[in-house]
C-alpha cells in the first residue's frame, strides 16, 4: 500500500483523469444519450421532432426484419467463434509444436489481413466470388468440381456463409497474436514438468496449454461477440444486405433506417436495441463460462 | 520474451507502414479535392458589386466524362468569368457519395447554401423547412421558366408548388439491345408485345446468350429502370397519380400485382444472369460490351457510357427500344418513366444578396444556354436548347433523341414516392427476382409500409 504522503491529492488525480474522461464522454457517452433521446421521437433529421414515447420500441419488438438481422449477427458470431477463435487456437498449437517450420513467415502472413481495411477485403472477396471471373469458381472448375459452382452471393440459403468467410479470414491473425503472446507467457517450467510426466504433443495442448489459456480465451470470445455484433463494412460492400434482407445485419439495418429511409428516431431505437442485445450476450457468455469459477 | 518483442516491433512496423500509406493516400486525395475546390473565382478589385461567398455541393467531379458534368463545368467557368464578385466554394462528389452526403447533411441540418435535391427527398426537406418553393423566382423570369421541358418539375411539385430547379431530363428505362445478336437468334425486329418478347428471350437463351444483363446489387436498378415502366404498362398513369395523392389506389391492386408477376416471370424464364443481385449497374454493362448479353435496361445516362466505353462493333449494333405492350394493360407502350429526378435548390436560410446570387448561379446551370452545351456533350437537359449543332452528336444520341421525342413521360417510382416506401419496394424486388417472395406477398408488404 502506498503511504499517504506519496499519494497525490484528489485534485491531481482528477486532473490527470479529466482529458481521457472528457474525450470518452464526448465520443461515447454523449452520443449514446443523444441516441436514447432521439429514440423517443419521430424524427427525420432537421427541425421537426415529434415525441412518441415508447412507440419506436413497441414497433422494434415486432419488427421481423430487425430480428432477422439479429439472427444473421448470431450466425456470424457462431461461425466466427468456430472459425476465428477455433482456427487461431489450432494454429497456435502448431506454432508452439516442433512440426512447423518458418514460423515467423507464417505468423506474419496470417496477421497481414488484419491491417487491411474491411472495405478492401469486402471488394477482394466480391471479386473472388464473382460468377464469371471469380477465383473461387475458377479453382472449382479447374479441379473438376464445376458442379459445386453456385451464385455465392445470390442465394439466400448460403449468402450468410459466403459473407462470413472474409470476416473469419481477416481476423484469424488477430486472435492468433493474442493466443501466441498468452502462450509465451506460460512459464517454461510447467512444460518441463509436463514433459517429465510424459505429456507431449496433443496431450500437452489439451491438458496444459488450453487450460492455462482459459482467461485469454474468455477475452477472445468476448471480443469476438462484441466485434461481430457491430459488423457492418464487409457486408455493406459485398451484398449491401441483399438479396432482399437475407444478409442484413443489425448495424446496417440501423444505417438504412436512419440515412436511407430518413427514420432517424427509429434508427436510434435500433442502435439502442443493438446495445442492449450486445450487453446481454456478453453477460450471458460470461455467466455460462464463469459458472464454476469464483470470479464472475 | 525476446521473440515477443520482435513480434511486437514487427507488428507495429507493419501497421505503421499501412497507416502511413493510408495517410499519404488520403493526403493526396485531400490535396486533389482542395485543389479542385480551389477553382474559386476571387473578388475582382474593380467590381462595383458587393462580394458574396456561397457554398455549393454538387455531383459533378471535374474529371467525370459524363455529359452532365462536362456541361456543368463549362457553364460554371463562364459564370465565374462574368461574375467576379461571386465567390463559390464548391464541393464536388461522385453521384453515390453525393447522395449519402446530402442525406447526412440534411439529417444534421447542416446543408450548404446551394445543393441538389432528389425527388424522393423533397417531402422530408419540406417537413424540416430546409427548402422553400422556387416559383416566385421562376415567375419573375419568364424566359427561364418557359425554357423548361414539360414534366421537368413533376418530381419536385408538392401541393402545387415547385421545390427545385431541374437540370436534366431522365428517361430511367431504355432497352439497349444488340441488333446483330437478335438477328442471329432469328429476331428481325424488336418484339412489339409481351408474348413475342418472351419468345425472343427463349430464342436468345437457346443460343447460349444472356438475354438481359441485370446488375441489381444497388437494388434501385430493377425498380427505377424496369418496374417504373413495366408497372405503368399494366396500371396506366392514373393509378400512380391516385397512389401519390392517396386517393384510393393500392399496391395490392391486381394491375400492380400483375406487373410484379411479369417481372418475376422474366426472372423465372431465365431472362437475367444468375448473379443479378451481386453485381451493380456498371458491371451489368460488361457482358453486353463483350457480346455475351443481348440487352440491358438502364436510363438515358448510360448512353454516354456506351459511347465512351463500348467496343466499336457493339456500339454500332446498339439500338434503343422500350418495353413492349402487355395484354390487357392500361398503359400506352410509348409511355416511359421519366423526370428530372434531381434538382437544384438553395438553403431556406439564405437571404438578401446571397439569395439573389445563388439563383443567378442556378440560372446559369439550368437555362437554355446551358441546355445547348449539355446536348452537345451528349447529356439530356431539362430545358429546351437553342439551335443545337447536330453534327456534334454521337449516332446513339441521335437515335435516342428521335425516340425521346415520341416518349410520353410517366413517373419514376423512386423519384416521386417517399424514401422509406422505396426502400421496402427495392429490397423486396431483390427477393422477387430470385423467387424468394411471391408478387402478392411483396405487394402486401409495400402496401403495409404505404399505409404507415
Amino acid at each position: 500500500m502506498a503511504s499517504k504522503t506519496l499519494r497525490p491529492k484528489g485534485r491531481v488525480i482528477a486532473a490527470y483523469l479529466a482529458p481521457g474522461l472528457l474525450i470518452y464522454c464526448f465520443i461515447v457517452i454523449i452520443p449514446l444519450i443523444i441516441s436514447l433521446i432521439y429514440s423517443f421521437y419521430n424524427y427525420s433529421g432537421g427541425a421537426s421532432m415529434k415525441f412518441i414515447g415508447l412507440k419506436n420500441y413497441q414497433y422494434l419488438i415486432k419488427d421481423m426484419d430487425f430480428w432477422n438481422s439479429f439472427k444473421n449477427n448470431l450466425v456470424i458470431i457462431l461461425l466466427s467463434m468456430v472459425g476465428q477463435v477455433g482456427i487461431a487456437l489450432v494454429i497456435t498449437a502448431l506454432m508452439i509444436s516442433k512440426l512447423l517450420k518458418f514460423k515467423a513467415i507464417h505468423r506474419n502472413i496470417i496477421f497481414l489481413p488484419v491491417v487491411v481495411s474491411a472495405i478492401v477485403v469486402g471488394f477482394l472477396w466480391t471479386i473472388m466470388y464473382n460468377k464469371d471471373y471469380g477465383l473461387l469458381n475458377f479453382v472449382l472448375k479447374s479441379v473438376g468440381l464445376g458442379s459445386l459452382i453456385r451464385p455465392w452471393l445470390d442465394n439466400p440459403k448460403y449468402v450468410m456463409f459466403s459473407v462470413s468467410m472474409p470476416i473469419i479470414w481477416q481476423y484469424i491473425g488477430f486472435y492468433l497474436v493474442i493466443f501466441l503472446s498468452a502462450v509465451q507467457g506460460i512459464s517454461p517450467d510447467i512444460y518441463e514438468s509436463a514433459d517429465l510426466d510424459g505429456a507431449v504433443g496433443i496431450k500437452r495442448s489439451v491438458y496444459i496449454t488450453i487450460p492455462l489459456l482459459k482467461d485469454t480465451l474468455k477475452v477472445a470470445v468476448m471480443l469476438c461477440i462484441a466485434g461481430n455484433m457491430k459488423i457492418f463494412d464487409h457486408i455493406y460492400v459485398m451484398t449491401g444486405g441483399g438479396p432482399g434482407t437475407s444478409s442484413m445485419v443489425m448495424a446496417q439495418y440501423a444505417y438504412i433506417n436512419s440515412f436511407i429511409m430518413f427514420k432517424l428516431g427509429y434508427g436510434s431505437a435500433i442502435s439502442i436495441g443493438i446495445l442492449v442485445l450486445s450487453l446481454t450476450l456478453i453477460l450471458l457468455s460470461r455467466k455460462l463460462w464463469g459458472g464454476k469459477d469464483n470470479e464472475a | 520474451m525476446k521473440r515477443n518483442i520482435k513480434l511486437l516491433a514487427l507488428l507495429v512496423a507493419v501497421s505503421m507502414i499501412f497507416s502511413l500509406a493510408a495517410c499519404s493516400s488520403s493526403n493526396v486525395s485531400e490535396d486533389s479535392t482542395s485543389s479542385s475546390t480551389a477553382v474559386q473565382s476571387t473578388v475582382a478589385s474593380g467590381s462595383s458589386q458587393e462580394p458574396v461567398t456561397l457554398s455549393f455541393i454538387h455531383m459533378f467531379p471535374n474529371e467525370d466524362t459524363e455529359g452532365n458534368s462536362i456541361a456543368f463545368h463549362k457553364a460554371m467557368e463562364k459564370f465565374k468569368a462574368d461574375n467576379a464578385n461571386i465567390k463559390i466554394n464548391e464541393e464536388p462528389l461522385s453521384h453515390d457519395n453525393y447522395e449519402t452526403k446530402v442525406r447526412t447533411l440534411a439529417a444534421g441540418n447542416e446543408l450548404p447554401d446551394i445543393f441538389i435535391v432528389k425527388g424522393s427527398m423533397t417531402s422530408m426537406f419540406i417537413d424540416n423547412k430546409l427548402i422553400n418553393p422556387v416559383d416566385d423566382v421562376l415567375n419573375a423570369d419568364a424566359d427561364w421558366k418557359n425554357s423548361f421541358l414539360q414534366g421537368a418539375f413533376d418530381d419536385f411539385t408538392v401541393g402545387g408548388k415547385n421545390y427545385g430547379i431541374p437540370f436534366q431530363m431522365l428517361n430511367t428505362h431504355l432497352i439497349y439491345y444488340n441488333k446483330k445478336l437478335l438477328n442471329d437468334a432469328g429476331i428481325s425486329t424488336f418484339p412489339a408485345n409481351w408474348k413475342d418478347f418472351l419468345d425472343a428471350i427463349n430464342k436468345l437463351k437457346a443460343k447460349g446468350i444472356t438475354p438481359i444483363s441485370l446488375g441489381n446489387k444497388g437494388n434501385w436498378v430493377a425498380e427505377s429502370c424496369i418496374l417504373s415502366t413495366l408497372g405503368d404498362r399494366f396500371t396506366g398513369p392514373e393509378w400512380f397519380t391516385s397512389i401519390k395523392e392517396k386517393k384510393g389506389a393500392k399496391f395490392t391492386d391486381p394491375e400492380f400485382i400483375s406487373a410484379l408477376a411479369a417481372l418475376q416471370e422474366l426472372a423465372k424464364v431465365g431472362a437475367f444472369n444468375s448473379d443479378l443481385n451481386s453485381i451493380d449497374n456498371m458491371q451489368q454493362k460488361t457482358p453486353y460490351y463483350n457480346g455475351k448479353a443481348a440487352m440491358f435496361m438502364e436510363g438515358n445516362w448510360a448512353i454516354s457510357n456506351v459511347i465512351n466505353d463500348a467496343p466499336k462493333d457493339i456500339q454500332e449494333n446498339t439500338e434503343l427500344a422500350l418495353l413492349p405492350a402487355v395484354d390487357g394493360g392500361k398503359g400506352d407502350p410509348m409511355e416511359n418513366s421519366a423526370g428530372g429526378a434531381w434538382a437544384y435548390n438553395v438553403n431556406s436560410e439564405l437571404e438578401g444578396a446571397k439569395l439573389t446570387a445563388a439563383f443567378k448561379i442556378l440560372k446559369a446551370v439550368t437555362d437554355a444556354d446551358y441546355a445547348k452545351i449539355a446536348v452537345e456533350s451528349n447529356a439530356f437537359p431539362a430545358s429546351n436548347p437553342k439551335d443545337v449543332d447536330k453534327s456534334k452528336l454521337a449516332p446513339l444520341s441521335s437515335k435516342y433523341l428521335e425516340l425521346a421525342s415520341k416518349i410520353k413521360a410517366v413517373p419514376i417510382y423512386d423519384a416521386q414516392l417517399s424514401a422509406d416506401l422505396i426502400q421496402v419496394m427495392n429490397t423486396g424486388l431483390q427477393q422477387l427476382l430470385i423467387n424468394n417472395i411471391s408478387p402478392e406477398e411483396l405487394a402486401k408488404k409495400i402496401q403495409a409500409e404505404y399505409e404507415k
